[in-house]
């Protein structure tokens, strides 16, 4: 039996099912509930700290729940060997918050790692894979650039390169934008879109701090206060919604419930 | 009533957490010394990788090796000269400075160069790893950081020491047979008969087997460090300090036990 996303009316690929996480003594889920529609966006916001992150590593495994459980389909992720977890894991590609390429190993190295590791492609289409997925993010010849020498945006850009080398079902992002100039932003949005556009079925999870772009790209936003979903709905839902927290969000002012 | 029964209750729970802190620190420890050590024989193989760390542990720990076996061997034989001379001994130098050499100092001191050097920096880059989320990546990416990151580091850490401390033999005999010749004007039979006489194998192998210790010691230990890191660059800073202390101490409490418990 299928499950259907609210929000969207689509199959949903990812749930979260009263997921709760703590740190010691500092809770960060508290009984967290989440569908992720099939082969759409969804954008998770909410403020610096209360966990996006840490629901993003739950969904590979990066974090285990202490308490609930977290759905891939009909599989039951929080039960999986790490065996097996490591198997689900080749089915996404993540950008991490600060790009975490490896700095020891140049562009090329960086994006070609996953298929070195898993697959048995030879020199020549890994070159050209390479290569097309460096076009894409417009970084083309970059091949022998260390990290170092990359700006922020430019070493963001070739994460999402390496997280997309091996056609993943999910991608995930974490804070895509955070740390670029607005013109740098527009356009790593252009390309998440272009990236949903271009992979028919996949399916993409953005954490973002940008409402602009959050209600410019995302088919659903889910919005977590303290632990919890709070709301969940279309942009449009959450662009005109009249709740003080979700308006003061939305708005970004200093006005309302949620205080500095 | 109730205020005592909480002071009761907090006082408890830091004697629990301090006796746990502990424990738990040698379990986590204890797992990435087995875990690393399990990944040995475990696909994929990362024999490259593993003989880049030796170049790096080994090769680039030469030349501090050369030159502080050269004056340890230089000085000890120096300063028992001067002891023996007293006694109208000095053809005892080479064979002392020569048993405590191979089985004391060049071990030891071996180990220690080798936590300072290479220990901190694979703390450090480890650590660094760790704060980046680089590691984390390296999960996402359904590669085992164990496997990729530590193996490779341990086994080059656990084969290169004892080479390093048959070097570090060698030359600090060396040293040794320079100052006695060159310094203090023995005759080399003299030097030589004793020095022969008296170094064994035995002495020989039980500074390589303890070498292998430390080796196992020093890798665990950066690794161990790194890998747990927290806290952002200050928490780097922290793993690298405590990965040199760390190992350099456990290296001379367990030289001790090794000494005690071989023959
Ligand atoms: N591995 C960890 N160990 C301990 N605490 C952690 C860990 N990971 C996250 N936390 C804590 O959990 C809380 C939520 O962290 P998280 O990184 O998910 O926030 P976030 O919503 O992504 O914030 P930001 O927008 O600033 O990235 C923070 O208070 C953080 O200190
Ligand atoms: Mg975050």
């Amino acid at each position: 039996m299928e499950q259907l996303d609210p929000v969207t009316g689509e199959p949903v690929a990812i749930a979260y099912e009263d997921v709760h996480k703590a740190f010691g003594s500092h809770k960060v889920l508290c009984g967290l509930n989440l569908l992720i529609p099939a082969g759409k966006i969804t954008a998770i916001i909410g403020r610096s700290g209360t966990g996006k992150s840490v629901t993003l590593k739950h969904v590979m495994g990066l974090l285990r729940p202490d308490k609930g459980r977290i759905y891939l389909g009909e599989e039951d992720l929080t039960a999986m060997s790490d065996k097996k977890l490591r198997h689900v894991r080749n089915r996404f590609g993540v950008v991490f918050q600060h790009a975490a390429l490896f700095d020891s190993m140049n562009v090329y190295n960086n994006i070609a790692f996953p298929l070195f590791e898993h697959t048995r492609m030879r020199k020549p289409e890994i070159d050209a894979k390479v290569a097309k997925l460096l076009a894409q993010v417009g970084l083309s010849g970059t091949e022998q650039k260390i990290p170092s020498e990359l700006s922020g945006g430019m070493r963001k850009r070739v994460g999402l390169a390496r997280a997309l080398v091996r056609d993943p079902e999910f991608i995930l992002y974490d804070e895509p934008t955070t740390g670029l100039d607005p013109i740098l932003a527009a356009a790593m949005d252009e390309l998440m879109v272009e990236t949903q556009a271009s992979r028919p079925g996949i399916t993409s999870v953005v954490i973002s701090h940008d409402m602009h772009a959050v209600l410019h790209i995302a088919d659903k936003v889910a919005f977590i206060v303290d632990g919890l979903l709070y709301a969940e709905g279309t942009a449009e839902f959450f662009r005109d919604h009249t709740d003080p927290l979700i308006h003061q969000f939305v708005t970004g002012s200093l006005d309302g419930p949620m205080k500095v | 009533m109730g205020l005592h029964v909480g002071v009761i209750a907090r006082v408890f729970e830091a004697v629990g957490r301090s006796v746990l802190e502990p424990i738990e620190e040698v379990g986590r420890v204890s797992k990435v010394f087995a875990f690393g050590f399990a990944n040995v024989f475990m696909r994929p193989l990362r024999i490259r990788e593993t003989l880049k760390q030796m170049e790096f542990i080994g090769v680039q720990s030469l030349p501090i090796i050369l030159l502080t076996s050269f004056f340890t061997g230089a000085v000890f034989t120096l300063q028992s000269h001067r002891a023996f001379a007293m006694f109208g001994a000095q053809a005892m130098v080479g064979g002392t400075v020569g048993v405590a050499l191979t089985r004391e100092l060049a071990p030891t001191l071996t180990g220690l160069l080798v936590a300072g050097r290479a220990g901190s920096a694979i703390a450090a880059e480890i650590g660094s790893m760790r704060v980046s989320e680089q590691i984390d990546a390296l999960d996402a990416m359904a590669v085992d950081p164990i496997n990729y990151l530590i193996k490779p580091r341990l086994l080059a850490a656990i084969i290169v020491t004892p080479m390093l401390t048959a070097i570090y033999d060698f030359v600090g005999m060396f040293g040794s047979w320079y100052i006695a010749m060159y310094v203090l004007n023995m005759s080399e039979p003299e030097y030589m008969k004793r020095t022969q006489e008296w170094i064994d194998w035995d002495d020989i192998w039980s500074g390589l087997l303890k070498a292998l210790v430390f080796g196992a010691i020093i890798g665990t230990v950066a690794c161990y460090k790194g890998y747990y890191t927290k806290g952002g660059a200050a928490g780097v800073g922290q793993a690298t300090t405590s990965a040199v202390v760390v190992a350099s101490v456990a290296i001379l409490v367990s030289n001790f036990f090794i000494a005690w418990a071989l023959p």
